[in-house]
């Protein structure tokens, strides 16, 4: 497990940015002293309490499977490409969010895009292919994705009409529950 | 006989060639052409020296100082234009390794530099977004001012034709003016199949 590298640490923010509104806020001194930090393990980057990352170098590199929250996983390709367990984090500070109807919530976690029938609210002034967290209809993150249109084209578009193109979903933690954390092995 | 080498360059094995140097004025071999000794076989370079004795021989020097190899770096030279392989190149007086950003400072340095890059990118694409719903916009309002227009044009010419149609009615029969098509219905009318015509006639109720 190490820290990131210089261009490592662009590539995570620059795709954070997709969604979170505030990012200061995820590297900002807690009250206690510590401050979370990234950590790589298994081309898998952690969103990690610093004395927790301290305590867990104790643990040899093949042996660690996971610590604090995996936020996703750095391409060979070099791009990275944010996981489902970074829900929390994104859901937190989202910039844009999308709410879906009751019945929106299962087709989208059974891994479809939403449509516009589906959508029960969204953020106004919201541009085309940028970053979004879906929400039910009682506020409770059910995965995030790309909106394919901006707002305004979103109204003039057909109920069965994609509005936002699906990138991770709750039943993944069922669906890919072999690959989700093969981190460490 | 013994064999004999002829040498090419004479001013190699006489020194400098120049004409008053020293060199030239005490020739040390005869014309050029050196004898071969039978004893000294395997080295004839040594048969100059012995015959030179007590003086500097000047072209051993030479040729020693020509065995001397310089590099390419000793010379200055531009280094070749060839293929090196990424890893084989390797920067001096750089720390070896990966750097890591682990520090608030220049964690936070990229961050700033990130979340600008990316509020700019949002922005240009809002201002689009909306430029483009402006240009939608007016086409639109054009799109229904012609839709407007061609509609009021269309209702003028049906009262128009309405009117027309009213004068004949209401005044003589003869003396409209351009009440032809009425003045030929008339005369239709009057003629013999005149009920039949009056069948085929057409009103609205509106009127």
């Amino acid at each position: 497990m190490r820290p990131l590298v210089e261009s490592e640490t662009k590539i995570v923010f620059d795709k954070l940015a997709n969604y979170l509104s505030d990012l200061k806020g995820l590297i900002a001194p807690l009250d206690d002293g510590d401050r979370y930090v990234f950590r790589l393990n298994h081309s898998r980057v952690y969103y990690v309490r610093l004395s927790i990352a301290n305590l867990a170098t104790s643990i040899s590199r093949d042996k660690l499977l996971s610590v604090g929250t995996c936020l996703g996983k750095l391409t060979k390709s070099g791009k990275f490409r944010l996981h489902i367990t970074a829900l929390p984090i994104l859901a937190e500070h989202a910039r844009h969010k999308i709410w879906v109807k009751e019945n929106g919530a299962q087709p989208f976690l059974y891994g479809s895009n939403v449509v516009k029938a589906h959508v029960g609210r969204w953020t106004e002034d919201c541009p085309e292919h940028s970053g979004c967290v879906v929400y039910s209809m009682a506020d409770v993150p059910l995965g995030f994705g790309v909106t394919s249109r901006s707002t305004a084209d979103c109204r003039r578009l057909d109920p069965t009409g994609i509005v936002c193109f699906r990138q991770a979903d709750c039943g993944e933690y069922l669906r890919d529950e072999d690959t989700l954390f093969a981190g460490g092995v | 006989m013994a064999p004999t080498r002829t040498i090419k360059n004479k001013h190699a094995a006489n020194g400098s060639g120049i004409k008053g140097s020293k060199q030239s004025k005490n020739p040390k071999s005869d014309g050029g052409v050196i004898k071969k000794s039978k004893n000294n076989k395997s080295n004839p370079a040594h048969a100059s020296v012995t015959r030179g004795k007590g003086r500097p021989n000047i072209a051993e020097l030479l040729h020693k100082k020509k065995k001397r190899v310089y590099t390419a770096k000793e010379l200055g030279l531009p280094e070749l234009n060839m293929v090196t392989p990424v890893g084989v190149q390797k920067p001096r007086g750089k720390k070896k390794g990966k750097v890591f950003i682990d520090d608030r400072e220049s964690m936070n340095t990229i961050l700033a530099i990130v979340q600008a890059e990316k509020e700019g990118q949002i922005e240009s694409k809002l201002i689009k977004a909306r430029q483009m719903e402006e240009i939608r916009e007016a086409r639109k309002a054009e799109a229904d001012a012609k839709e407007a227009e061609r509609h009021a044009k269309f209702d003028e010419t049906k009262d128009s034709l309405r009117k027309k149609r009213r004068k004949p009615r209401r005044g003589s029969r003869g003396g409209g003016d351009g009440g032809d098509g009425g003045d030929v219905k008339s005369l239709a009318a009057t003629g013999t199949n005149a009920t039949k015509l009056t069948k085929k006639r057409v009103s609205f109720a509106a009127e």
